[in-house]
């Protein structure tokens, strides 16, 4: 396929530009602006990455972009594709374009596919929405369409429903409606934000050679820098609903002019990535230093009964030592969160023996197990599911006091309370509010509060960041190595984030399938792994720096295939 | 074979449900005043024709013992003899029950069929007058006791309008039944309203969750207009939850044909329960409460079978 | 009919997610902003109050004699003293309808708010205790479903006469088994949040983690699931006087005017049935639809 082939229906000039588009919300408490005067232009074959944090207002610029604004939204300005104005287009008029002039790739691939209809007739469904073809010709082109995006065994795949397919899969699936009618314009919201990294490189590079193909526009809605620096030709930067700055990937990336975009490149946490080709330094893992505080030996964890039981973790080791942090990293499904739980009591294993300071944790009951638990803090992914709505900030970070100093009188209560919400650098003003009231950087210090409230010796945190902003992550992460050299507890840190056990953790344990793949320092596992999985997953990290990156994906993809799933992830 | 396993363990699920039924029926039984005897015999009867005839009927045995010949009767598809109708229990219901089950199945056909589009047209119209007109109608048909409503049918379409009789088909076979169908409209209106009702609700609540899933913005992006999304995908995602509430509202649909059956004297299992009652007729009441829920978990297992032959997640068990 | 779930009620096909109430401080206040611009939910409300001052402020306005026969006036249409007529012993409608009311009324909301609370403590002990505890606890309810209510409730009148508190205790007991699987979902959602389970990591007791987490969390649940199953109750009482179960004469409820009044019915005289179905009709519309709004307004499902 070239890309005269496909260029000839879009006249000259861009396919997508936005003139001074505005929309506004119309919600319970009011008219809520999002975007203010946004102006951008695609051209032919371009990819535009429109980056900013939550609320930022890009993801609502994509809807517009396709004319999908929900009801309580109205839009001024102008939003053309092709030169068709959508603003002020009837329904009717805008499903004739939507899916053939422009068409969008979701954030949420588990979500995205009707979930009782085979996935070949929903590409089918939207072949026939715009030509008239038979249901069978029709039929053809949709296992011809998941071909080409790398779907093994298309013909029997087209029978699939969407929850046989993995969330790759899916992806691909999404990616094979959005191009089905060729389409001059292709939105994609955060595409690759709900995949595993590996994951994402291969959706990512599907998306660019589709793109380049067929001359396709891309608009690459994201907040991940690293996938910018990947796959755009231009960037423009978003804050508060306005387009700050725009430019190449080059200048923007590497000499950002606007304050924000500094600052927004600065929290990014960096992979330090080994030049490609470069020796491995002496690997090994350095010996810890104090008292073990945590100790996983041999344990397996199988979930259910018969032949649905899921083996969720086998023969894992693992120690955590007085002072330093581990990180335990691995894709979902590794079993990196399970291994946490069971470290915390929350999950029995079926074999092997878990010990919390030095004493066997299955064989402590009653008074001295939960004497053995307040020292241990916790924290957890969700901000919203992690505090109780109903109540307030400093009964939220109070409860382990009510369940492990009950004696306490409640103003020697209040003051631990403040004090402690002072070291997470929370206002003490915020202990009478409602979680609700608080964002989510907040949130994640609230119980980051609530974890260290009893000064524990061990802080587990699984995911503690990843639902947040960069800006936010860092500020965050500040202030837990803070509170670690003050106080000296040890943490194991779960993440999927490899930049940020990176920086983090002095030693790093990487799961796949269940199993410990490989543990070591993190200096050198991270930039010299020791197995082909590490060292695929630390290739997969899009770093944000367009030229490196540029490098280190070509080196990706000349490394072996073998290693590779082709789309099989 | 996962489909096979699930169903064994249904099935198993259901018997360990009936035996707690056949548990509280035996102790209805034996919650009666003066026993079953005193019902039967009437109370000019003497402590010693009790005592002959709890003899007689094995009642003075320890209560573990009788549970076991209870049980043991039951698998033999005994239910005892009617004390009125010298009649046996089982036949008795055996001529009763397939009455009953076309007007409960007659009822719930109508009733769905005229739910469901409804339910998808208050959610496509939510918060428009149509929808809270319809709303407000099927409050008013939830909060009608069934024989109120069927004495305003009776009047209306008995009296003011002579279009329909106001006794159900009397005819003894099913043949008969449905060949006096002019007969059966009322009865299964009234059976039905309560149904439409609810399940217009059910619907109308499970359309407008499906309409704000990810998957109708993808379809809304690849160009297919809100009629074809609808009815592709809303409808059959729609109707999954609300067949799944179709096992829970069985009980619900027995329950009614009591009282329908009793306004208009159709000789279904409802009826015969009815009189039975007025006659204290303890063995046929109580077959009959063991045979109705019996079929209800039948019902609700069929239920849970449809539900997975509609939603393939269900099959593969990873819903 | 009655004993039934309600629309929006599906025990087990509750989608996770979605915290279960905007519950809570300025929660509440906004859940109670959203229930007054329901304007089916407000007006239940209103006739509700109506029929509850109607019922037990009006007999205070309007004496009438509701014990003794008066046969030199029976079977008088509407007008005059008796602005609804009287039925065939005498008594005045009018009069009746209040003193009836008070039975229905009373009857119902204790019925119902107990079945609420017998739901609430073995739905939420099964949701907890999860494992084989759970799995015995909902056969016992899917058999409780299993036997319909009004099959139950014939034979008990085949049984005995009971007065007003066994009747109480009677429909309680036939009519919890809807709300235990309702309370039994919300307690599974709820403790495998993240603040039970960092409660339970740290070492904190399964009765902190009810009494404070998962309770009052269940609360909204419980108020929503407790207005439809008075709604359900109030009609149930009405079945039960048609059953032969009813609060004896010279007592009465509104389903016993109503099904003493049936036959008169057929002979014209219309103002012994239409006063009470109306009552039943209006309240228990009234008490479904504050269901309704609550449960929209503290999402307790979905926003719907």
């Amino acid at each position: 396929m070239t890309t005269a082939e496909k260029t000839t229906q879009a006249p000259t000039g861009p396919i997508l530009r936005l003139t001074d588009l505005g929309v506004t919300f119309t919600t319970e408490t009011g008219d809520v602006p999002a975007v203010r005067g946004v102006r951008l232009d695609i051209a032919p074959g371009e990819t535009l990455a429109l980056v900013g944090e939550s609320g930022s207002g890009k993801s609502t610029v994509a809807l517009a972009a396709m004319g999908l604004l929900p009801g309580n939204a109205r839009a001024t300005g102008s939003a053309a594709v092709g030169g068709r104005e959508l603003i002020g287009t009837p329904e009717a008029e805008l499903a004739g374009l939507r899916g053939r002039a422009a068409s969008m790739v979701f954030q949420e691939p588990a979500t995205a596919l009707d979930p009782l209809t085979r996935i070949g007739a929903q590409i089918a469904e939207v072949i026939r929405n715009h030509r008239t073809l038979p249901a069978r010709e029709a039929a053809r082109e949709a296992v011809e369409l998941l071909r080409r995006v790398g779907i093994p065994d298309p013909e029997q795949r087209a029978t699939a429903f969407p929850f046989q397919l993995s969330g790759g899969q899916r992806q691909r699936v999404v990616i094979a409606m959005a191009i089905a009618n060729s389409p001059s314009l292709l939105i994609a919201d955060e595409p690759t934000t709900a995949l595993d990294v590996t994951v994402q490189a291969e959706i990512l590079d599907l998306l660019r050679s589709l793109a380049a193909d067929a001359g396709t526009g891309v608009l690459l809605v994201t907040h991940n820098m690293g996938v910018v620096a990947d796959f755009a030709d231009r960037v423009a930067v978003m804050l508060e609903g306005e387009i700050v700055e725009t430019g190449t990937v080059e200048e923007v990336l590497l000499r950002p002019r606007h304050a924000y975009t500094k600052r927004l490149l600065g929290a990014v946490p960096r992979l330090a990535v080994a030049e490609p080709g470069a020796a491995p330094a002496g690997a090994g893992e350095t010996p810890p230093a104090g008292d073990e505080v945590v100790g996983l030996r041999e344990v397996s964890v199988r979930f259910g009964r018969g032949p649905r039981a899921v083996q969720a973790l086998s023969d894992v080791t693992l120690t955590v030592h007085a002072g330093e942090t581990v990180g335990l990293v691995g894709e979902s499904g590794s079993g990196k969160s399970t291994a946490a739980r069971v470290a915390l009591g929350l999950v029995q294993p079926s074999a092997g023996s878990v010990s919390l300071f030095g004493t066997d944790l299955r064989r402590s009951r009653g008074r001295a197990r939960r004497a053995l638990l307040a020292g241990v803090g916790v924290v957890l992914q969700d901000p919203v599911a992690s505090l109780d709505a109903r109540m307030s900030v400093a009964e939220c970070v109070a409860e382990p006091l009510y369940v492990h100093r009950g004696r306490m009188t409640s103003a020697e209560r209040r003051a631990r309370v403040e004090d402690v919400l002072e070291r997470v650098r929370l206002p003490r003003a915020l202990a009478n509010r409602a979680p609700r009231e608080l964002s989510g950087g907040q949130r994640q210090r609230v119980s980051l509060a609530r974890a260290l409230v009893l000064e524990p010796r061990l802080l587990v945190a699984d995911e503690p960041t990843s639902a947040l902003d960069v800006s936010v992550q860092a500020a965050v992460l500040e202030v837990v190595s803070e509170l670690q050299d003050e106080f000296g507890f040890a943490c194991l840190f779960v993440s999927h984030d490899l930049a940020v056990v990176q920086h983090f953790a002095q030693r790093v344990v990487v799961m796949r399938a269940g199993r410990v793949e490989e543990r070591g320092s993190t200096a050198t596992t991270l930039l010299h792994p020791g197995t082909d999985y590490t060292r695929r997953l630390v290739a997969a990290v899009p770093v944000p720096d367009p030229v490196l990156q540029r490098r280190r994906r070509a080196a990706r993809q000349e490394a072996p295939a073998a290693g590779r799933t082709a789309a099989g992830e | 074979m996962a489909n096979l396993l699930y169903l064994i363990r249904r099935v198993l699920q259901a018997v360990v449900v009936i035996l707690i039924v056949t548990v509280v029926v035996f102790c209805l039984l034996h919650a009666l005043p003066g026993g079953p005897a005193r019902g039967i015999l009437g109370p000019q009867a003497t402590a010693q024709q009790i005592a002959q005839f709890n003899h007689e009927q094995g009642l003075d045995k320890p209560l573990p013992v009788q549970y076991v010949y209870y049980l043991r009767t039951l698998l033999h598809g005994d239910l005892g003899t009617s004390y009125t109708l010298n009649e046996g229990v089982s036949q008795l219901i055996a001529q009763r029950l397939p009455k009953t089950l076309v007007l409960t199945v007659l009822s719930a056909v109508v009733g769905l069929a005229l739910a469901v589009p409804l339910g998808m047209w208050q959610a496509v119209r939510r918060n428009k007058p149509t929808d809270y007109v319809i709303t407000t109608l099927s409050f008013v048909a939830y909060s009608t006791p069934v024989y109120f409503l069927g004495l305003i049918l009776v009047l209306v379409f008995t009296q003011l309008l002579p279009w329909f009789p106001s006794q159900a088909p009397q005819g003894d076979s099913l043949g008969q039944v449905f060949a006096d169908s002019n007969a059966l409209v009322l009865p299964v209106i009234a059976g039905a309203t309560s149904m439409v009702a609810v399940f217009s609700r059910y619907m109308r609540a499970a359309t407008l969750e499906n309409l704000s899933e990810d998957y109708v913005r993808t379809a809304r992006a690849g160009g297919s207009r809100q009629r074809a999304i609808l009815w592709r995908h809303v409808f059959r995602n729609s109707l999954t939850p609300v067949v799944a509430m179709l096992g829970y509202y069985v009980p619900v649909l027995f329950g009614g044909s009591l009282v329908v059956e009793q306004l208009f004297n159709y000789p279904g299992m409802g009826l015969l329960f009815w009189s039975a009652a007025q006659s204290s007729d303890y063995p046929v009441l109580l077959g009959c409460v063991l045979v109705i829920s019996v079929a209800t978990v039948v019902g609700t297992l069929l239920a849970d079978i449809l539900q997975r032959i509609i939603d393939p997640r269900v099959k593969a068990g990873t819903s | 009919m009655s004993a039934v779930l309600q629309p929006g009620q599906a025990p087990g096909v509750r989608p996770p997610g979605e915290p279960a109430a905007a519950a809570g401080r300025s929660g509440t206040r906004l859940a109670l902003r959203r229930f007054a611009r329901n304007r089916l939910a407000v007006a239940g409300l209103a006739v509700v109050v109506f029929f509850l001052l109607f019922c037990f402020v009006g007999p205070l306005l309007y004496s009438t004699d509701q014990t003794h026969t008066t046969l030199t006036q029976v079977n008088l249409p509407p007008g005059g003293a008796h602005l609804l007529g009287t039925d065939a012993v005498g008594h005045d409608e009018l009069g009746r309808l209040m003193f009836g009311g008070k039975v229905s009324l009373l009857v119902g909301l204790a019925a119902g708010i107990l079945a609420t609370v017998i739901g609430t403590l073995w739905g939420s002990a099964a949701g907890y205790a999860g494992g084989w505890v759970d799995a015995a606890m909902m056969r016992v309810v899917d058999a409780g479903i299993a036997i319909p209510a009004l099959f139950i409730l014939l034979v008990v009148s085949a049984i005995s006469t009971p007065g007003i508190a066994g009747l109480i205790l009677i429909l309680g007991l036939v009519s919890w088994l809807v709300p235990s699987r309702l309370i039994r979902a919300e307690t599974l959602t709820l403790k495998n949040r993240d603040y039970i389970l960092t409660l339970r990591a740290i070492g904190g007791t399964h009765s902190r983690a009810i009494a404070r987490h998962i309770l009052p969390n269940s609360v909204s649940t419980i108020v929503v699931a407790a207005t439809f199953q008075v709604a359900d109750a109030i009609l149930l009482v009405a079945y039960v006087s048609y059953l032969g179960l009813g609060v004896q004469p010279p007592s009465t409820d509104w389903g016993g005017m109503l099904s003493s009044g049936l036959t008169a019915a057929y002979s014209g005289r219309w103002w012994l049935i239409v006063p009470p179905g109306l009552a039943i009709i209006l309240v228990v519309c009234a008490f479904n639809a504050i269901g309704d709004g609550l449960r929209d307004a503290f999402d307790v499902r979905g926003r719907g």
